[in-house]
């Protein structure tokens, strides 16, 4: 099975080919900010590097969020069309298990995580389950406290010999980390940054999306709305009540 | 003679609020056309918020694709090109019909064009008649102010600008100090129908002899009349009121479009954007454009009501010139959310 898989998640933009669990080919651009310039040249180079076109492609995979609202958006239509035109299938794979799917130790809980500023973190839990990162925190959008506060939680019940924190902004946090009193460690610079070759092999045994419903899970709802929200009291309703074709 | 082959393009448009596709024939034909606005959305917000508008358009883009074919009744194989709009316009929102037209284009080999905004508004026109060249356009909505000289399908160049806000903008701006829900326009101008023009407000700039517009000071001199009301807790005619700015805007649009006419003698008269469908406007011009002697008087051309706010139509229609001139884009193809028509010399002096 031929997968294409694509993260525009971060400031990291990583295209990769796999058959089936094995990446054939992976690009990267580190800290590129123009993904809408560079997605789709890197896309087509890969391609015709192994001589093969978009519709020899089995199966397409994008990390769906958290992430960069805009970068993620680029990613995720790109793919849809992708799949929603060629007929194939479509999944989308949590970035922060991407993230996590990085580490192999065992008996680690591994915190992957994306700096959003100001002590904030989306971020979320995985333990490493015969080679597969399985979630056991959800990811969600956190305080630097209320993270840590849930990992010491989790620790309780289920205690392991040491955490590794992957993604970005954690090393900022070490004096807070090091007050759990667990062994730690931070990922390497490789870890640190999402492979699109680990979305593909997350990707095989991934659940299929319908390419309409292939959305970003930002994990936030926008300031505008919380503000409304607060200020009117007014539930919100789902986001297709407020789009009609006219 | 042999009959030319038809030439059927996508088009894409999600420059602010609307998601929109079409199937455009030659450039002149609506095949079909989808538009799925957000309005209800950002009315909770007052006016259009650029990270909730993108949201919405990646969730409707790739079923409002297929809407399209299947309205037109045409599969891929039937489209020559693929078409989006790149700029200007809310850089997020641009992303998803830029991201999507080129993943559209890679999937079926189908080659893409990037279509300026305002050049797809200016062309709405061609989907109503045929434009003869050299012409001339008024190009008014909530983002710009704008005359236009075009000199050919494809070579345009502002005439005349804005200073600051856009007409369509201190519409949305004066409605909301008389509690209009965004969008204004179709409220004040049926209200300035109804009512007279009596505050005499000013018209910026109408006697320069450039073709430039400022609307900041009639939005002020708004704002600071129905604040002054307040304080003495006088009651002004809303209707009295609306037909006073409405008056004020069209005056000096008029004024300074005719003068441009007269200037550079266009064969097609155009206007296009969101203020084209205030019939204020359309009725003015129209008038003035009939007196004028018959050496002077170009064809006049008024977009289909429907086609004045943003779609793809007019994105389809302009992107057929550019098809037949050979101006096509690549997969670097990106957003430009402050992408602008070239100025005309006399403009850069």
């Amino acid at each position: 099975m031929k997968i294409l898989s694509v993260s525009t998640a971060t400031n990291h933009l990583s295209v990769a080919l796999n058959d089936g669990q094995s990446v054939i080919i992976e690009k990267s651009e580190q800290d590129e900010r123009n993904h809408s310039e560079h997605l789709d040249p890197l896309i087509n180079e890969i391609l015709q590097e192994n001589n093969l076109q978009l519709k020899d492609i089995d199966r397409f995979a994008v990390a769906i969020g958290p992430g960069s609202y805009t970068g993620l958006r680029i990613g995720i239509t790109t793919v849809k069309m992708f799949a929603s035109i060629l007929n194939k299938d479509v999944v989308g794979i949590s970035t922060l298990q991407a993230l996590a799917a990085s580490v192999n130790d065992k008996d680690t809980l591994i915190v992957a995580g994306i700096d959003a500023r100001n002590d904030n973190y989306f971020a979320g839990g995985y333990v490493n389950e015969g080679g597969q990162p399985v979630n056991v925190l959800a990811d969600g959008h956190y305080h630097i406290s209320a993270l840590l506060e849930a990992v010491k939680d989790y620790l309780a019940v289920k205690p392991l010999n040491k955490i590794i924190f992957v993604g970005s902004g954690f090393t900022k946090q070490e004096e807070l980390i090091k007050a759990l009193g667990v062994p730690f460690s931070y990922g390497t610079d490789d870890q640190n940054v999402i492979h699109a070759g680990l979305i593909g092999k997350l990707a095989v045994a991934a659940t299929l999306t319908d390419p309409d419903q292939l959305l970003p899970n930002y994990l936030r709802r926008t300031q505008a709305e919380v503000d409304w929200h607060k200020k009117t009291g007014k539930p919100f309703e789902p986001d297709s009540n407020y789009v009609e074709e006219v | 003679m042999s009959k030319q082959k038809d030439i059927r393009i996508l088009a894409y448009e999600s420059s602010c609020d609307e998601t929109s596709t079409a199937v455009i024939k030659n450039g002149r034909k609506i095949e079909s056309l989808i538009v799925a606005t957000q309005i209800k959305s950002h009315q909770r917000f007052g006016g259009v918020v650029p990270e909730v508008a993108s949201r919405h358009h990646i969730e409707v883009i790739s079923q409002i694709t297929k809407e399209a074919l299947a309205q037109a009744n045409a599969s891929w194989n039937d489209i020559d090109a693929i078409a989006v709009t790149y700029g200007p316009g809310l850089v997020g929102a641009l992303l998803i019909g830029v991201s999507a037209a080129k993943a559209a284009s890679m999937a079926t080999g189908i080659p893409l064009i990037g279509v300026d905004h305002i050049m797809g508004h200016i062309m709405a026109a061609q989907l109503t008649d045929e434009i003869e060249y050299p012409a001339l356009a008024l190009q008014v909505s909530g983002g710009h102010t704008e005359i236009v000289l075009l000199k050919d399908p494809t070579h345009f160049e502002i005439v005349g600008d804005t200073r600051d806000d856009a007409a369509g903008e201190a519409y949305d701006k004066i409605g909301r100090v008389l509690g209009v829900q965004y969008p204004a326009g179709k409220t004040i101008d049926d209200w300035a129908h109804q009512g007279q023009d009596t505050f005499n407000f000013p018209r910026a700039m109408m006697e320069d002899t450039d073709y430039d517009f400022s609307f900041s000071g009639l939005k002020s001199a708004f704002i600071n009349t129905c604040h002054h009301a307040d304080q003495i807790h006088q009651e002004l005619n809303k209707y009295d009121l609306a037909a006073s700015f409405q008056a004020a805007v069209v005056d000096v649009l008029a004024h300074k479009t005719i003068r441009a006419i007269k200037e550079y003698q266009p064969k097609t008269f155009i206007m296009g954007g969101g203020v084209a469908a205030n019939h204020g406007l359309r009725d003015r011009m129209s008038q003035e454009i009939a007196v004028l002697s018959e050496n002077m008087r170009p064809k006049v051309i008024l977009p289909d009501l429907k086609l004045c706010g943003d779609n793809a139509a007019m994105i389809g229609a302009a992107a057929y010139n550019l098809y037949n001139e050979g101006k096509f884009a690549d997969m670097t193809l990106n957003a430009d959310p402050s992408l602008e028509l070239p100025y005309a010399k006399s403009m850069l002096e």
